[in-house]
């Protein structure tokens, strides 16, 4: 292999998406959504 | 709470009865959060500066063996005499910078670039577990910090075994060897090492629950500069086991 750090980084990227997977899932559970779009009203 | 009621550590620094006789007066403060992570953040920068500085300038290779002596000497000042972190902890942080950077231009010697490597994938580990540990993916449950503690022991062990076999110029095998048991070997211990973070930020956590005096920020800084700095230099070693086989 060129370069072997590079599989050292793969077990540390699926930790980190797993943990925003759950974080995400978690926000969805408490009905919380990271982002919300509100209705704008005429001339606001 | 709950979480915490055996509290466990591999680190030998983090050890349960550390917070037990440890509770704040209302005249020094508690220890916080932040607080830790301001101190950790101080540490670190006094490794870094420290290492830097001992990598440019020759006249400090030298004291690689001396500064990992004095290391081994202030860390055991720190565990027994928590109340003194907030000049031990600066310390060992400098001395401890002078052997890793003198360490760190030896194995770039020989395999270029592996000490940036190791760096990223050090600071890689520790946020990637943070995160890992404040979304709850990973717990520290009692059955998580009795294994982590019987392994770290187990390796400390081996460590120490080795260490001794190296007066009559033998040693084990496998903590050198570059063969697929030796590399299977030196992950493991990586992983035991970047394991040993979640118990510290549990540790931590319970400090600032507990509401531990001021002084214990330090101590818990100095737990994960431990924990950290083991991890580097395990990530060293492989790294350059797998550069020997290219």
């Amino acid at each position: 292999m060129e370069n072997p750090a590079i599989i050292l980084w793969i077990p540390i990227i699926v930790i980190t998406l797993l943990s925003l997977l759950k974080m995400i899932k978690k926000s969805g559970a408490n009905g919380k959504p990271w982002i919300r779009i509100e209705k704008v009203e005429k001339n606001e | 709470m709950s979480r915490h009621l055996a509290l466990r550590s591999g680190n030998p620094a983090l050890k349960p009865s550390t917070f037990t006789n440890q509770y704040a007066s209302q005249s020094e403060g508690v220890m916080t959060l932040n607080g830790t992570v301001n101190k950790t953040g101080i540490s670190l920068l006094l490794v870094l500066a420290s290492a830097a500085y001992s990598w440019v300038t020759p006249a400090m290779h030298s004291l690689a063996m001396p500064s990992a002596l004095i290391g081994f000497i202030l860390a055991m000042v720190n565990v027994f005499k928590p109340k003194l972190g907030h000049i031990f902890v600066p310390a060992y942080a400098l001395v401890q910078g002078v052997f890793l950077g003198t360490i760190s231009m030896v194995f770039n010697k020989m395999y270029p670039g592996i000490v940036v490597q190791a760096v990223f994938l050090t600071f890689g580990t520790l946020g990637a577990l943070l995160l890992a540990y404040k979304s709850g993916l990973i717990r520290a449950t009692e059955n998580f910090k009795l294994g982590i503690f019987a392994a770290t022991g187990g390796i400390a062990f081996l460590y120490f075994i080795n260490f001794v076999m190296g007066f009559f110029s033998s040693g084990i095998g496998i903590i050198s060897s570059n063969n697929t048991m030796g590399i299977l070997f030196s992950a493991f211990v990586v992983v035991i090492a970047a394991l040993n973070l979640v118990l510290d930020f549990d540790f931590i956590e319970e400090g600032a629950e507990k509401g531990a005096p001021k002084y214990m920020e330090w101590y818990g800084a100095f737990g994960l500069l431990v924990t950290l700095i083991w991890l580097y230099l395990e990530i060293l070693r492989l790294l350059a086991k797998l550069n020997s086989r290219r």
